[in-house]
C-alpha cells in the first residue's frame, strides 16, 4: 500500500512538473474559449462547448467549470471572456486560461454567460471528457482524485465510462475509489454501499475519514456500523502515519541539532575545550550566507540558486579563521583550566554578538531559500519540505566527511595523537600548537557550515547562536564526550524524543522534559551514552 | 559551642568589613531620610534602591564564591536560586495586594484573573503569611540545590559537566517560568507590589529599612562564610577544591561536604533574591536566563574568588559599571562585559583582591603565615 | 576462598581480576597480609602494582574476586571514604598533598577523628595539637609547619604525605614508591622511618628501588602481568629464574 501511495506521489509530482501545453494548442483553446462568449443561443453555446471538449486540452477545464457555475462573463466592451467572482457590485476577474488575475471591475461592464440544465449536462460531460477521459494518465488521476473529493453524483456516468477504458492501474484505483465515494455519499442500496465502504477503508487517509463521518448520518444501521468500524480502522492507521510524521520531524530536528553540535564534538569532545562562543561560530556562518546572497542579489542575480553552495566554503573558511584566531589569541593560554576557558569564551561570545549587532543591526536578516530547497512533497500521509530534507542530507554528509577526516587523513591522525598523549605526540615531531589551532579551526569551520544550513530555517539574528549552545553541549555530553558516533546518536535521539513529547506536553514543556531527562541521565552515566573506558579516563 | 562558632569569623579583617557594611547600611538611608533634598549630602531615593540592589548582588556573589572559590564547584545556575528566592518573596507581595489589583479580586492576583483562573493554585497557599514566605525563600532554593547536588555529587559529576548541568537546570526553569500555565505570571512575572508587612513598598521609610536589611543580610552572610571557611570544614572544602580524590582517601565523604556547601549557598542566594525583589519592584523569568548566571560568576572572578571580600567588591564594581555604561553608551556595555571576562581570566586569575594581596606580599617580602585561603590560579 | 586464612589476615586478596578495554591489569591475583606485617611489592612496569592499590582503596572496582579487610569487611563493596575510615591509608606514587594548605593544616586534615561535615564544622582547634607536633617532629617538618605544602621540595612532600599517613593512624598503610626522586641519604632515612612505622602498623610498600627494598629487609612479593610470580625474601626471589627473566627480558 505504501508503494501505491508512493506511486501516487510520484505521479502527482510529474503532473506538477510537467511542461506547459504547447503554444499552438494554447492559442487554439484561447480562441475556442472566446467563442463561448460569442455564442448567440444555447445551441451555439453547446456547439462551442463540444468544440472545446474535442481539443482534449485540459487547460479549458477552468473555463468550463466557471461556465457551469455561472461565473463566466463576457466584457460588454470588446467581448473578452473572463472568470468573475462577485465582490458586492464589483467582479474580481481572472483569465480563464492562465489563471492570472485581471483586476477588479464594476459588474455593470460585464454580462454573465447563461446556461440551462441541458447545457449543464453537456458541460459535465465535456469536463469529464477533458479530464477523466484525457489521454494523459496524470490528468485522469488528478480528475479522479477531484471527483473523490467533491463526490459529485453527476460525474458517475462519465466516471464509469472512463473506468471501462482505463488501462493504467493506479489511475484505475483512483477511479474506483472515486466511484465508491459517490456511491457512499449518494443514494445506493446497502450492498453497494458496503462494497464501497470496503474500498474507502482500504484507501484510508483523513479525507476518507471525513467522508465516512457523513455516511453514518443517513444510512441503514448495517452500513452505519460498518462505517464506524472503518473509521476506527482508518484512525488507527492514521495514528501510525502520525508516528511516522513525528519521526520525520524528529529526524529533521535531530539533523539541525547534529549540525550545531558536531563542531562542538570536535572542540569539546576531542580537544576538551569548552567553547561557549561555539554558537557564535554558527551565527557567523549564517551571516556569511547573508553576505553572499546580498552580493549575488545586487550583482549576479542569476546565481541565486547556487548562493548556498558558494556560501558553504566561505562560511567554513570565515568561521574557521575566526576559530583559529580565538585559539591562538585566548584559548591556548588557558589549556588545563576548563572553567576559565568557559568564562573567557563566554565573554568572547558577548563581544561577537555585539559586534554583529553593531555591524548588521539587531533585527533579523533575510536569507532566501534557493528554488531547489523550497516546496514540499507528500509520502503517503506525511509531508516533507525539501529544505528540511536537504538539511538532513547535509548533516549526514558533514558527519561522514568529519569521520573520514579524522580516520583517514594525516591531520586527523595527528589530532587523535595529540588528544591521546600530547607529550608523546610532541616528541614524535608533531607540532602540537599547530594541530591545536587546526583542530579548533576545524570545529569552528564546521559550526560555520551549520550556520549556512540554519540560515535556511531559522532567523538570522545576532542571537542565533545562543539558542543552540546549551542544546549542543547537552548532546555532546549525552552522546559521550570524545565520541562522534555518540553525538550522531544523541542528536537524533533527542530530536525524535523532543518531537514525540511535543504533541502531549507542548513544545516548551517537551523541551523542559528533555533537559531534565538529560540532567538525570548524566547522573546515571556521567560519561554519556558511549563512554570511553580505560585507565586514561580515570585520571 | 555554637555561639562561639559565628564569632570565629570575627577577626580584625572581618570586623572592619562588618563595620563598613553596617555603616553603609545606616548611613545611606540616614542621608536619604534625614538630609533634605537639595543638600549636597542628600542621597536620592532611586540611589538607595540602586545601592540596595548592589548589596543583594554582593550577597549573591558571596554565595557563588563559597562554592566556586572554596570548593571548586562552578555553578552556572545560581541565578535560578536567586530567582526562586525572589519569586517566593514576590508571591508574598502579590498576596498583599489583595483587592487593590486592576480586577479588584481579593483572592487572585491580576494575572490569574486575566487567565480566567477560578481559584488559587495549591502552591500559592500560605504565601499570604510573611513567615511562610520567609521559610520558602530559603527552603525552595535549598531543596532544589539539595536535590540536584544529591544526584550530581553522588555520581561524581564534576568540573565543566556540573557547570553545564546547572546551566541546563536554570534554562529549564527559564522555559518553565515563561509558561503562563505555571501560575507565576508567565512572561511578565510578578510586579505592581503594594505593601510589605503592612508598609507601602515605595515609601521612603520602607526603602530605607529594606536597604538596611540588605546590608545586615550581607554582613551576616559574610560572617557565616567566614566562620565556615575558618573551621576545619573550610579546610576540607579547600582540600576538595585542590585534590578531590586525595580528600576521599583521607576518609572524607566529598559528596556530603559538597552537598552541604552547595545547599547553603543556594539558601544564601535565595535570601539575596528575596531582598532584591521588593527593592526593584519586579521579578520575572529573565532572572533565570543562563546569561544572567554566568554574569554573576564574573563578579566573583573580577573581585577575586577564594577571598570573601573579593566577590563583594566585584559585584558592586561590575554592577556599578553596568548601571553607568548601559545608560551612557549602551552599545559599549556588552563589549566591556565580554572584554572583562577575557581580561580577568587571562590577566587577573586571582581577581582584584588576589592581585592586591600578591602585590603587597611582594612589597613586604616577609613570608609570614600565609593566607590559608589563597586560591590556586589553575583550576 | 579459605575462610580460616581469611579471618587470620589483615588483608586478603582472592582471585582479583581487573581489565581495561580488554587489557587485563590484574589477573586472578591472590595474596595475604598478616596483622603487623610489612611487605614489599615489586614488579616491572605494568605488573599491576598501582592497580592493586586502586582496588584495595576502592578507586577501581574489580571485575571478579574478593578483597577482605580485617577478616570481615569486603572492600569491593565500599567506596574510598569508607575504606579510609576502616583504617587503610594510602600514599600515592606522585606525592599528593594539599598544596594551598599549610603543612600544619595538611596534618590537621589527616589526623584521626570524625569525618562528617557537622563534626568538622564545629570542630575546635587544639584538640590534636600535641599529636600533630609529634608527627611534625617525626617527618622533620617542624620548622616549616606554617609554610604552604606547595612550597615544599619533592622529598619533603613525600615525607609530609607519610606524616599524613601517620596522622590517620590506619591499620594498614599502602605506600606507593615512597623514595622516587629522593637522594640516597633521604632514601635511607625513609627506610628507617618506614621500619619505625611498621612496628605498630601493617605496611605494604610498592617500590622499584632494589637497594631500598633490601634496606627494608622484609618479605617480597613479585607481581607480573597482574598475578603473583614469586614470594619470599629478596634473596630468594632474586634467585628465581622466572623473576630474573621478567626483569632482564627474554
Amino acid at each position: 500500500m505504501v508503494l501505491r501511495r508512493l506511486l501516487y506521489a510520484l505521479a502527482l509530482a510529474c503532473a506538477l512538473l510537467a511542461p506547459v501545453q504547447p503554444a499552438i494548442a494554447q492559442a487554439d483553446t484561447a480562441s475556442l474559449i472566446q467563442a463561448l462568449g460569442e455564442a448567440k443561443n444555447y445551441t451555439e453555446l453547446e456547439q462551442a462547448v463540444d468544440a472545446l471538449a474535442a481539443t482534449g486540452d485540459s487547460a479549458a477545464v477552468p473555463a468550463l467549470e466557471a461556465l457551469s457555475a455561472g461565473a463566466l462573463y463576457t466584457k460588454k466592451l470588446g467581448g473578452a471572456v473572463l472568470i468573475g467572482v462577485e465582490r458586492g457590485a464589483d467582479l474580481a476577474l481572472t483569465d480563464p486560461l492562465t489563471g492570472e488575475s485581471a483586476g477588479t471591475e464594476p459588474a455593470g461592464g460585464y454580462e454573465r454567460i447563461r446556461v440551462n440544465n441541458r447545457l449543464r449536462r453537456a458541460l459535465r460531460g465535456a469536463i469529464g471528457a477533458l479530464t477523466l477521459l484525457s489521454p494523459k494518465p496524470d490528468v485522469r488521476q488528478a480528475a479522479a482524485e477531484a471527483v473523490y473529493k467533491n463526490r459529485d453524483a453527476g460525474a458517475l456516468e462519465i466516471l464509469e465510462e472512463a473506468l471501462a477504458k482505463e488501462s493504467v492501474a493506479s489511475v484505475r484505483v483512483a477511479m474506483i475509489e472515486a466511484k465508491a465515494a459517490i456511491q457512499l455519499a449518494g443514494e445506493a442500496d446497502d450492498a453497494t454501499k458496503l462494497a464501497a465502504l470496503e474500498i474507502i477503508e482500504k484507501r484510508g487517509g483523513r479525507e476518507s475519514l471525513a467522508l465516512l463521518g457523513q455516511v453514518s448520518a443517513n444510512a441503514s444501521p448495517a452500513v452505519a456500523e460498518a462505517a464506524q468500524a472503518a473509521v476506527k480502522k482508518i484512525q488507527a492507521e492514521l495514528q501510525w502515519w502520525a508516528i511516522l510524521q513525528n519521526i520525520t520531524y524528529g529526524i529533521s530536528l535531530g539533523s539541525v541539532l547534529l549540525l550545531a553540535a558536531i563542531g562542538l564534538a570536535i572542540t569539546f569532545g576531542v580537544m576538551g575545550v569548552i567553547n561557549m562562543a561555539h554558537g557564535e561560530m554558527v551565527m557567523i556562518g549564517a551571516y556569511t550566507t547573508f553576505m553572499v546572497q546580498e552580493v549575488i542579489r545586487t550583482s549576479f542575480p542569476a546565481l541565486f540558486d547556487v548562493s548556498i553552495l558558494i556560501a558553504l566554503p566561505l562560511a567554513f573558511l570565515v568561521a574557521g579563521a575566526v576559530g583559529v584566531a580565538i585559539e591562538r589569541g585566548i584559548i591556548r593560554f588557558l589549556y588545563g583550566r576548563p572553567l576559565e576557558t568557559l568564562l573567557a569564551t563566554w565573554g568572547l561570545s558577548l563581544i561577537l554578538q555585539q559586534a554583529v549587532r553593531t555591524i548588521f543591526g539587531p533585527t533579523n536578516r533575510e536569507v532566501g531559500n534557493p528554488s531547489w530547497m523550497s516546496g514540499a512533497f507528500d509520502i503517503g500521509q506525511i509531508s516533507l519540505t525539501y529544505g528540511r530534507l536537504w538539511i538532513v542530507v547535509f548533516g549526514l554528509i558533514v558527519f561522514a566527511a568529519l569521520m573520514l577526516m579524522l580516520r583517514r587523513t594525516p591531520l586527523g591522525l595527528q589530532m587523535r595523537a595529540v588528544t591521546q598523549n600530547r607529550r608523546m605526540a610532541a616528541s614524535m615531531g608533531i607540532r602540537t600548537p599547530w594541530v591545536d589551532a587546526m583542530t579548533f579551526g576545524l570545529g569552528s569551520g564546521v559550526a560555520g557550515l551549520a550556520g549556512v544550513a540554519l540560515s535556511q530555517i531559522d532567523n538570522v539574528s545576532p542571537n542565533l547562536g545562543q539558542g543552540y549552545i546549551i542544546d549542543s553541549f547537552m548532546i555532546v555530553i549525552f552522546g559521550g564526550v570524545g565520541n562522534l558516533w555518540g553525538t550522531l546518536v544523541g542528536a537524533f535521539t533527542l530530536g525524535v524524543v523532543n518531537k514525540f513529547l511535543e504533541p502531549y506536553a507542548g513544545a516548551v514543556l517537551g523541551k523542559i522534559f528533555v533537559l531534565v531527562f538529560i540532567i538525570l541521565f548524566i547522573q546515571v552515566r556521567p560519561r554519556g551514552l558511549f563512554a570511553l573506558k580505560g585507565r586514561a579516563v580515570e585520571q | 559551642m555554637k555561639g562561639g562558632f559565628l564569632l570565629r569569623g570575627l577577626d580584625r579583617g572581618g570586623l572592619i568589613f562588618l563595620a563598613i557594611v553596617l555603616g553603609v547600611g545606616i548611613l545611606v538611608p540616614a542621608l536619604n531620610l534625614l538630609v533634605p533634598p537639595g543638600n549636597p549630602f542628600h542621597v536620592p531615593g532611586y540611589a538607595v534602591s540602586l545601592v540596595g540592589k548592589y548589596l543583594c548582588f554582593a550577597l549573591l556573589a558571596l554565595s557563588i564564591d563559597l562554592v566556586w572559590g572554596y570548593c571548586g564547584i562552578l555553578s552556572l545556575g545560581h541565578g535560578a536560586f536567586f530567582a526562586l528566592g525572589g519569586y517566593a518573596m514576590g508571591m508574598y507581595l502579590m498576596r498583599q495586594i489583595g483587592a487593590r489589583g486592576v480586577y479588584a479580586n481579593p483572592e487572585l492576583p491580576d494575572f490569574m484573573v486575566f487567565l480566567n483562573w477560578k481559584e488559587l493554585p495549591w502552591y500559592w497557599y500560605g504565601f499570604d503569611q510573611f513567615w511562610f514566605a520567609a521559610i520558602m525563600v530559603i527552603a525552595v532554593p535549598g531543596a532544589l540545590a539539595f536535590l540536584l547536588g544529591w544526584f550530581a555529587f553522588r555520581s561524581r559529576v564534576t568540573g565543566v559537566y556540573l557547570s553545564i548541568i546547572t546551566q541546563a537546570m536554570t534554562f529549564a526553569l527559564l522555559l518553565a517560568f515563561f509558561r503562563n500555565d505555571m501560575g507565576f505570571g508567565g512572561n511578565n512575572g510578578l510586579t505592581d507590589f503594594k505593601d510589605i508587612l503592612g508598609y507601602p513598598v515605595q515609601a521612603a521609610g520602607t526603602r530605607a529599612t529594606l536597604f538596611f536589611a540588605s546590608a545586615l543580610a550581607l554582613a551576616l552572610g559574610f560572617l557565616l562564610c567566614r566562620a565556615i571557611i575558618r573551621s576545619k570544614l573550610g579546610k576540607v572544602l579547600i582540600a576538595i577544591r585542590d585534590a578531590e580524590s586525595r580528600t576521599r582517601f583521607l576518609g572524607y565523604r566529598v559528596e556530603h561536604y559538597k552537598l552541604f556547601v552547595f545547599t547553603l549557598s543556594a539558601c544564601m542566594a535565595g535570601v539575596a533574591g528575596a531582598l532584591y525583589v521588593p527593592q526593584v519592584g519586579i521579578i520575572n523569568p529573565s532572572e533565570f536566563s543562563p546569561a544572567q548566571s554566568i554574569e554573576m560568576v564574573i563578579w566573583v572572578a573580577v573581585g577575586g574568588r577564594g577571598t570573601l571580600i573579593g566577590p563583594v567588591i566585584g559585584a558592586i564594581l561590575v554592577n556599578f559599571g553596568k548601571t553607568y555604561f548601559t545608560a551612557a553608551i549602551p552599545d559599549f556595555w556588552l563589549f566591556a562585559l565580554g572584554g572583562l571576562f577575557i581580561a580577568v581570566t587571562l590577566f587577573l586569575p586571582k581577581g582584584i583582591v588576589g592581585a592586591v594581596t600578591d602585590w603587597t606580599k611582594r612589597y613586604r617580602k616577609t613570608p609570614s603565615r600565609p593566607d590559608p585561603v589563597a586560591p590556586k590560579p589553575a583550576e | 576462598m579459605n575462610p580460616d586464612l581469611m579471618t587470620r589476615t589483615l588483608l586478603y586478596l582472592d582471585g582479583v581480576s581487573v581489565s581495561f578495554d580488554g587489557f587485563r591489569a590484574l589477573n586472578n591475583l591472590s595474596f595475604t597480609i598478616l596483622p603487623g606485617e610489612m611487605r614489599a611489592i615489586i614488579g616491572p612496569n605494568g605488573a599491576g602494582k598501582t592497580t592493586m592499590m586502586d582496588v584495595v582503596t576502592g578507586k577501581t572496582r574489580p571485575d571478579a574476586g574478593h578483597v577482605i579487610f580485617d577478616g570481615k569487611v569486603d572492600l569491593t563493596k565500599q567506596d574510598e571514604a569508607a575504606i579510609a575510615s576502616l583504617g587503610i591509608g594510602r600514599k600515592f606514587q606522585k606525592p599528593t598533598v594539599f598544596e594551598s594548605h599549610t603543612v600544619w593544616d595538611n596534618l590537621d586534615l589527616a589526623i584521626e577523628g570524625a569525618r562528617d561535615p557537622a563534626s568538622t564544622l564545629f570542630h575546635m582547634e587544639g584538640e590534636e595539637r600535641d599529636r600533630i607536633e609529634e608527627i611534625l617532629g617525626i617527618v622533620r617538618l617542624r620548622e616549616r609547619r606554617y609554610e604552604l605544602a606547595g612550597a615544599l621540595s619533592h622529598g619533603q612532600k613525600q615525607w609530609l604525605e607519610i606524616g599524613m599517613l601517620l596522622a590517620q593512624n590506619p591499620k594498614l598503610l599502602l605506600v606507593d614508591e615512597p623514595v622516587a626522586g629522593m637522594t640516597d641519604a633521604e632514601t635511607a632515612e625513609t627506610a628507617d622511618l618506614l621500619r619505625e612505622i611498621a612496628r605498630t602498623h601493617s605496611v605494604v610498600v610498592v617500590e622499584h628501588d632494589m637497594t631500598f627494598v633490601r634496606d627494608l629487609g622484609v618479605k617480597v612479593t613479585v607481581l607480573h602481568e597482574g598475578s603473583v610470580l614469586a614470594e619470599g625474601s629478596l634473596d630468594h626471589v632474586s634467585a628465581d629464574p622466572r623473576v630474573v627473566e621478567v626483569y632482564l627480558g627474554r
